[in-house]
């Protein structure tokens, strides 16, 4: 009847993970703004990529953000964050591949089930934003439309980075009649933490 | 004895890059503890395994009131119980997530319920995030916790769609309906613990938007508003009974809202009657002498250490602990005085060392599925601090 799920099986996924990761990480969030406040803007996302036992890599998960940051997460738990200067020399040298014909993502015969960081970086989400700049050559390139997919390292990997990129907002209902509001207005809390215990 | 493993603790720095502003109690101490509490594995699964008993006789419960009308006897305000009532009557008012708040666990104890915070439950943001962060700065192994309160919360939200059926299946059933979350304003806490509810929200799919309680307008025969935008659920981290008695016509707009089902107040107003300390005698009632449960009375107990409390009061205010002579031991004061008392059996707490008390905090979202300790003096009040655990 319940839904159990065993204790050991425990793992913070999302969004929020990636956030504590990026904290730990000492990325330079800004100081007076208030974290979850970034969270709702989105101009890049959140990546983690993971390293696969063939020495490859794949993304595992993906995220909407403020900032474009990427997590690798090497095989032996080791986490790191790149650098912006990592980053673009990674889109950097794919781009190259990619004008040689020898990346696997535009060239699906060049890939060896271990594609490197670089293809995998610009498979993702944050990947195409960073690497805007060579868009043209992927994004009308059917193979590089397939091989996205793949390098996610499960299909619910994949849809998820895709629903949570497009969520699109409907627009609201229309008004006409004259509505409440201001409740608990001029009743601020001014406690500086409220807890638990015998009270509650 | 309460067995603790010293760990290095958070920077202040990285606690508020993660939105954890209230990491300082006004005395300047840290209220996030540098130790954790040791539990085994089996007394983890005995956590989880009371907790979910407990709910489902929560669950009796509840049904025993709603057939027996005790909602008024348990101390609901009058005009909150029309929505109690709607709200218990269908599933699509659906429980997110509530903290019980236990005795014992460790070291041999045995676990007894003090109370259930059903509706506004605090230290969310320290059992999911930051004990969790906890391990993993000190490089010890994340999976050793007893906490998978995010994600747990997360696949509740799905439910406010499927209801009892398959969270997988929530992508083809999701019509858009979006959540509107609201606290207070004035409290970081209140609105980071909101916030951190909005994105496992938009994690699991829904659109949200966050707006404080005072930004947001009603209309009985429309619904709820922010701006122009109507939304299917609100989400106040607002308690009920403060609702109904401050705020009285906002209950009577809601009850309008409610009426015309025009949208989903979360959590649901029945939680409230879970809340309700005088729930607790119900339960006694129901179970007696059950081994989960402390004897709780409307009357004084004879000859028992006992906890008088008021059937809403938070944060220990209005708390006195007495003796078997009924003399009192520990008093906390407070604005909860017109509330009426409850009297439960006295329990002692697991200790450590230096004779601090810990008690155990057991989030539950449609399972039990996070632990959390808090520790202090007899009554744990405004001044106790988090303390995580692992599991050895």
């Amino acid at each position: 009847m319940k839904y159990i799920r065993k204790i050991s099986d425990y793992v913070i996924a999302g969004g929020i993970g990636a956030m504590v990761i990026a904290g730990m990480q000492g990325c330079d969030n800004k100081s007076n703004e208030n974290s979850f406040k970034e969270a709702s803007q989105v101009k890049g996302a959140f990546v983690v990529i993971e390293q696969m036992k063939n020495g490859g890599y794949t993304i595992v998960e993906e995220y909407p953000s403020a900032t474009t940051r990427i997590v690798v997460r090497e095989l032996d738990g080791t986490e790191r964050m790149l650098s912006k200067a990592e980053m673009d020399k990674l889109v950097a040298d794919e781009a190259i591949k990619i004008d040689n014909g020898t990346s696997s993502l535009t060239e699906p015969s060049m890939s060896t089930g271990a594609p490197g960081l670089g293809s995998i970086l610009l498979s993702s989400v944050a990947g195409a934003m960073l690497g805007s700049y060579i868009g043209n050559k992927l994004f009308n390139n059917q193979n590089y439309q397939s091989q996205r997919r793949t390098n996610y390292k499960t299909p619910q990997a994949y849809s998820k980075s895709n629903s949570s990129f497009k969520k699109a907002r409907s627009g609201g209902l229309k008004s006409s009649t004259k509505k409440s509001g201001g409740f608990f207005g001029s009743k601020s809390r001014t406690k500086s933490r409220s807890s638990f215990g015998f009270g509650g | 004895m309460i067995t603790l493993e010293k760990v290095k603790p958070l920077t202040n720095e990285f606690l508020e890059s993660i939105g954890f502003y209230w990491h300082t109690d006004e005395d300047k101490s840290p209220y996030v503890a540098d130790e954790l509490v040791v539990v085994t594995q089996n007394e983890a699964d005995k956590y989880y395994e009371a907790t979910n008993e407990l709910y489902d006789m929560f669950v009796e419960a509840g049904e025993h009131v709603m057939e027996n009308d005790l909602l008024h006897e348990i101390g609901i305000p009058f005009n909150l119980i029309d929505m109690v009532k709607q709200s218990w009557e269908n599933d699509i008012h659906w429980h997110l997530y509530g903290r019980f708040d236990l005795a014992g666990g460790v070291d041999g104890k045995p676990i007894k319920l003090i109370e259930f915070n059903a509706d506004t439950p605090t230290a969310l943001f320290e059992t999911a995030i930051v004990q969790w962060a906890l391990l993993k700065a000190n490089d010890m192994d994340e999976r050793s916790q007893f906490n998978n309160t995010y994600e747990a919360i997360k696949e509740n939200f799905k439910r406010l769609v499927v209801l009892g059926g398959n969270t997988e299946d929530f992508d083809e059933s999701y019509d858009d309906w979006k959540i509107l979350f609201s606290s207070v304003k004035g409290s970081i806490e209140d609105e980071n613990t909101t916030k951190l509810l909005q994105a496992a929200a938009n994690e699991a799919g829904f659109s949200t938007d966050f707006a404080f309680a005072d930004e947001v307008e009603f209309d009985g025969e429309e619904g709820i508003f922010k701006g122009e935008e109507n939304f299917e659920y609100w989400f106040k981290l607002i308690p009920w009974e403060n609702i109904g008695i401050d705020e009285g016509n906002l209950a009577l707009m809601l009850r309008e809202v409610m009426d015309n089902q025009k949208a989903i107040i979360l959590n649901p107003a029945y939680t409230l009657m879970f809340q309700s300390k005088a729930f607790m005698k119900i339960l006694w009632d129901l179970y007696p002498n059950h081994p989960l449960l402390l004897e709780t009375s409307y009357e004084p107990l004879q000859g028992k250490k006992q906890v008088e409390k008021r059937v809403f009061g938070r944060e220990g205010a209005n708390t006195v602990i007495l003796d078997e002579k009924n003399h009192v031991m520990a008093q906390e004061d407070g604005e909860y005085e017109n509330f009426a008392p409850i009297y439960q059996e006295y329990v002692e707490l697991n200790t450590d060392e230096k004779g601090e008390s810990y008690q155990a905090g057991v989030f539950y979202a449609y399972e039990a599925c996070g632990l959390g300790f808090r520790r202090g003096g007899l009554i744990l009040n405004n001044y106790s601090k988090f303390v995580g655990h692992v599991i050895e």
